[in-house]
């Protein structure tokens, strides 16, 4: 169709036309709904329908049967998730010790024209694969790696600590320093939004810098940290890159099982052990979102 | 009545004392070095425009900035470094500064807490703050489900439960409309008087201050310009600076002219005023301020002294008429009238003379 009236004008009122209201393209509104549902809520619910699918040599067939949950739950697999689940919630706890102090300090005591910049220097490791990322650590971490060299060249230790890389620990040290910016910029995030009254009140009360940090600061900040947690915990549960080079032999989390799964061509445990997740994710965000209102994550609070 | 008694009455000990003040920062000057007192219980106001250094002089009586230079001292000591919750000053935020994860009573309890005083009698304070401040039985709702002078009320309640002797309100009813503001302002008054402690309130309006204040301080451009009651700011103010920000006053400058009974400001060609006994001598540059409602416009001279004018614009508030008329030179000047009183309607365009008393005119020499 040809727009109407004189040159370039006649082509925006058709496109405005076109975007009205009451326009056809309004339908282009709903092309992100249309992506969400093709590669988000579709394989979401695959998942859970495959989870139940009767096991065939090199695929599935549809069925209704629980063999895969009950092999994920009755066997050494539980296990292993549990240890991540547990190596999960250390790392969370680690990355807001370390993290979210580092928030606090750039909001509080940066130039407001620094804390941006600031708070971007954290995205540099992101530029780095996180295969690369992680592999560096070994030189790091192990036996004869630069902590255990420095830590003997001191003097403070004789022989060389071999609990730093190829066991949970390791892992756990890898999970924080991939995720501890997660916890950096949402907690900047949250402290943005508290107002700096907040800071003044609180020394003009009286109130100590424990009691500020647990009983203001915190709970003024806690969707944005409850945010990072979420964030934290399910990427060290479902990251198996993490265990996989750090972690040593035998090392798994939720992701390596799933990875393992397929590797063996069994879908339908692999996709019960993500339901799993999913489910447990869900459970998650419900309690987050009775305590601090999800919807105002990361939003100035008010 | 004892010996320290009676020594207190000959001469009180000012509840704030700033002596010599100032804040620099970096080769900025936020306020010159000054210094002033203010009388225990006494309502003072910080008045002057914004960015004048106000807000600082409140925030260096408070301990939330150092002053680079000179000393504070509060009910006689002096707390220049000690931190702001070890003065006795309890601070109210401009706006809503209130801690919006927590009820209102835990709010205005927040500071109580902190001095670890058993539950129940923290819990009896607050109720008592939050009653005297008009919101008994708001204790359970949150910051955001009150309204803006609401919410400056709790703050008030958190600063008067720390029973300090001196409460100092930054812009506290900046936020709230007009009619709210007036309120509030009465409520203010009333509130400290019943109290009777020192409160020590800035802010840019002078319709607030002139509501609340047993006394004013003007300070603009980083200096103290000048103090005083209501009145004096009002009707006899000093300074240059004072006539042109309180009250809707006219200002000319000018030269004196001759002594004694002659003297005279001379503005501009054919436009003198007279100022019999002006304690200035000849070729000395001098101001005079005259106030609205002094001016009287008529058809013609009503007044000792009077200068024809053109009106310029009429604008009619009701029980007031204000009127911006053109002197002979092109000088503006407000005129502000009771309407009913007024001889005839004026408007835009029209001749007419505009009349004054001698005693009306008031000089500044600086």
């Amino acid at each position: 169709m040809k727009a109407s009236g004189p040159g370039g004008a006649g082509r925006g009122i058709l496109w405005r036309r076109l975007v009205a209201d009451d326009g056809p393209g309004r339908l282009l509104f709903y092309l992100p709904a249309v992506f969400m549902t093709v590669f988000f809520l579709v394989p979401l619910g695959l998942t859970l329908v495959w989870s139940v699918f009767e096991r065939t040599m090199f695929w599935m067939k549809p069925g209704f049967t629980l063999a895969a949950y009950g092999d994920f739950f009755l066997s050494g697999r539980i296990d292993s998730f549990l240890n991540s689940v547990q190596s999960g919630l250390a790392t969370v706890a680690l990355a807001f010790a370390l993290g979210f102090p580092i928030a606090v300090f750039v909001r509080r005591s940066l130039p407001p024209a620094a804390q941006h910049k600031a708070v971007l220097l954290f995205i540099l490791p992101f530029m780095i694969s996180e295969v690369i990322r992680l592999f560096a650590l070994r030189p790091v971490l192990g036996r004869n790696g630069i902590i255990n060299d420095a830590l003997i060249g001191s003097g403070l230790i004789d022989a060389p600590l071999d609990w730093l890389i190829f066991t949970p620990t390791g892992v756990v040290i890898g999970e924080v320093l991939s995720f501890l910016p997660f916890m950096v910029f949402c907690g900047f995030l949250a402290m943005e939004g508290v107002p700096d009254y907040v800071f003044e009140l609180c020394s003009d009360l009286g109130s100590g810098v424990v009691r500020t940090f647990v009983r203001v600061i915190v709970p003024l900040a806690a969707p944005g940290i409850f945010a990072a947690t979420l964030f934290i915990f399910v990427n060290s549960l479902g990251l198996f890159l993490v265990p996989d080079l750090l972690g040593g032999p035998g090392a798994a989390n939720a992701g390596t099982l799933v990875v393992n799964a397929i590797s063996a061509l069994d879908f339908p445990l692999a996709m019960a052990i993500a339901a799993v997740m999913v489910a447990m994710m869900i459970v998650l965000l419900l309690i987050g979102h009775r305590l601090f209102d999800i919807t105002r994550i990361l939003q100035p609070y008010r | 009545m004892t010996v320290q008694e009676s020594a207190a009455r000959t001469r009180p000990v000012p509840a704030v004392e700033a002596e010599g003040i100032a804040k620099n920062y970096g080769s900025v000057t936020a306020l010159k070095p000054t210094s002033f007192a203010i009388p225990a219980g006494s309502y003072f106001v910080l008045l002057g425009p914004s960015g004048g250094g106000k807000t600082t002089t409140l925030r260096m009586i408070a301990g939330l900035i150092r002053p680079t230079g000179g000393r504070v001292r509060i009910n006689g000591a002096d707390v220049t470094d000690l931190p702001a919750d070890r003065r006795d000053t309890s601070m109210v935020f401009q706006g809503a500064a209130l801690f919006p994860h927590m009820t209102v009573e835990q709010n205005v309890a927040y500071g109580l807490t902190l001095r670890r005083l058993p539950r129940d009698r923290i819990r009896s304070e607050a109720l008592e703050m939050l009653k005297l401040v008009g919101l008994a039985g708001f204790e359970r709702r949150r910051p955001h489900e009150l309204s803006g002078g609401q919410q400056q009320r709790v703050q008030l309640a958190r600063a008067l439960v720390l029973k300090t002797s001196v409460i100092l309100l930054d812009e506290p009813l900046a936020a709230l409309d007009a009619q709210l503001r007036r309120d509030m302002c009465f409520e203010l008054k009333h509130i400290q008087e019943s109290v009777g402690i020192t409160f020590v309130h800035v802010t840019h309006n002078q319709e607030e201050a002139m509501t609340v204040a047993d006394e004013i301080a003007l300070i603009a451009d980083g200096e103290l310009v000048e103090r005083g009651t209501p009145e004096h700011m009002y009707e006899t103010p000093e300074r240059r600076f004072t006539a042109g920000f309180i009250g809707e006053n006219t200002l000319l400058d000018g030269i004196i002219h001759g002594h004694g009974q002659e003297a005279r400001l001379v503005i501009a060609e054919g436009l003198e005023i007279p100022l019999p006994n002006a304690p200035v001598g000849e070729g000395r540059p001098a101001s005079v301020s005259i106030k609205s409602e002094d001016f009287r416009l008529a058809p013609e001279a009503v007044d000792a002294v009077s200068a024809p004018v053109e009106v310029v614009d009429v604008f009619y508030l009701g029980f007031s008429t204000v009127m911006h008329v053109r002197l002979p030179d092109g000088r503006p000047a407000t005129v502000r009238s009771t309407t009913g009183a007024l001889p005839t309607r004026f408007r835009s365009g029209d001749r007419a003379v505009l009349s004054w008393r001698p005693e009306a005119v008031r000089l500044h020499l600086a």
